[in-house]
């Protein structure tokens, strides 16, 4: 990583959140996930980056690691614009949102079975174009 | 997805009340004629755009190409058109909502596939997400392919689909068209749980999912 982002311990995050907050970084960007499996690093876990700013200059980005099975604090009560983003790595990466408000899948239809982002996903399962 | 092939065999009123009439039957081709020529220049168009091969359809449509002067018109309403025009690519959510506006269009109606993903899914075939060509779902006449095809390809397709309308109302084209080659060139591959599936097929995909994308972070 050519910036260096601080990882925070995942019971930290919402305090850490908050104080960003009250430092006034009120505008939320992304938050985004990638999955590194166990051959990887050892561990398999989530990555989750979130990235908020401070208009008009300053950018903020810190990370989450989520070993899978477990879960991490959602930031909607802290961030608003975090409700889509987090669904939308729930949906993919399948990342789980203690406390989210309404966390269920957002782009891919109700019924789909696995998170197509995460490595141990079969790339080439063929779907019916009908679900 | 079980289509209704027997929808293409949709008849207008007049006929059955020419036949009624005594000595009607004298009339019908010239009804008929007048019918498929109302019908041929008055192909009113359903955008199914969903990316790129919108924007050359809206380029079709104005000044430089002009689809009016076919009597082509473009409609925001399926409930007024013809032909859909399914230009782009189709994801599997978005399948049954495509479905749906078809089915909301009045009889008779036609389908163009515009360029390479509506009719094969093209590169993005193999996307967990894509549907492999909208044959699967929709009763396709025209293939238009290109990515995306030229204005000047969407126009020569429409003209075909034309040519198609009048020659079937003759009895002259009774086939469907063929689905393009590459459509049928892969193999299907056997889901998670198909009992086709080999046994290693597994493992050897995780390994190279697992392979991809090695990152230290």
């Amino acid at each position: 990583m050519a910036e260096d982002v601080p990882l925070i311990p995942r019971e930290d995050v919402e305090s850490y959140a908050r104080a960003r907050l009250a430092e006034g970084y009120d505008y939320f960007v992304y938050c985004a996930a990638a999955h590194y499996p166990a051959s990887d690093t050892g561990v398999d876990r989530v990555l989750v980056e979130y990235r908020v700013r401070r208009l008009p200059k300053d950018m903020l980005a810190f990370r989450v690691e989520v070993p899978t099975g477990e879960t991490t604090p959602s930031l909607v009560g802290v961030w608003a614009g975090a409700d889509w983003q987090e669904r939308e790595q729930y949906d993919l990466v399948g990342v789980v949102f203690a406390g989210h408000p309404d966390l269920r899948r957002i782009m891919l239809p109700e019924d789909w079975e696995g998170h197509p982002l995460r490595r141990d996903y079969a790339i080439e399962t063929r779907h019916p174009p009908w679900r | 997805m079980a289509m209704n092939e027997d929808k293409e065999r949709f008849e207008h009123p007049v006929y059955s009340v020419l036949e009624q009439v005594p000595g009607g039957g004298v009339g019908l081709t010239t009804v008929d004629r007048l019918l498929t020529w109302g019908v041929t220049n008055a192909l009113w168009l359903f955008p199914m755009a969903t990316s790129c091969c919108g924007i050359e359809f809206m380029a079709t449509a104005c000044s430089r190409f002009d689809l009016d002067r076919i009597g082509t018109i473009a409609r925001g309403s399926p409930r007024q058109c013809d032909v859909m025009v399914v230009a782009g690519t189709i994801t599997v959510k978005m399948a049954p909502r495509v479905k749906r506006l078809w089915d909301e269009m009045p009889e008779p109606k036609w389908v163009i596939a515009m360029g390479s993903c509506a009719i094969s899914g093209d590169f993005y075939r193999d996307i967990y997400s894509v549907v492999p060509g909208v044959d699967t779902f929709l009763p396709v006449d025209v293939y238009v392919p290109g990515c995306p095809p030229n204005p000047e390809q969407l126009l020569m397709g429409l003209h075909r689909l034309k040519e198609k309308i009048e020659r079937r109302r003759r009895g002259e084209w009774v086939e469907r068209d063929p689905a393009p080659v590459a459509a049928g060139l892969r193999v299907p591959f056997p889901r998670i749980g198909d009992p086709d599936r080999e046994p290693d097929m597994d493992a050897e995909q995780l390994a190279a999912a697992m392979a991809i994308g090695k990152h230290n972070g």
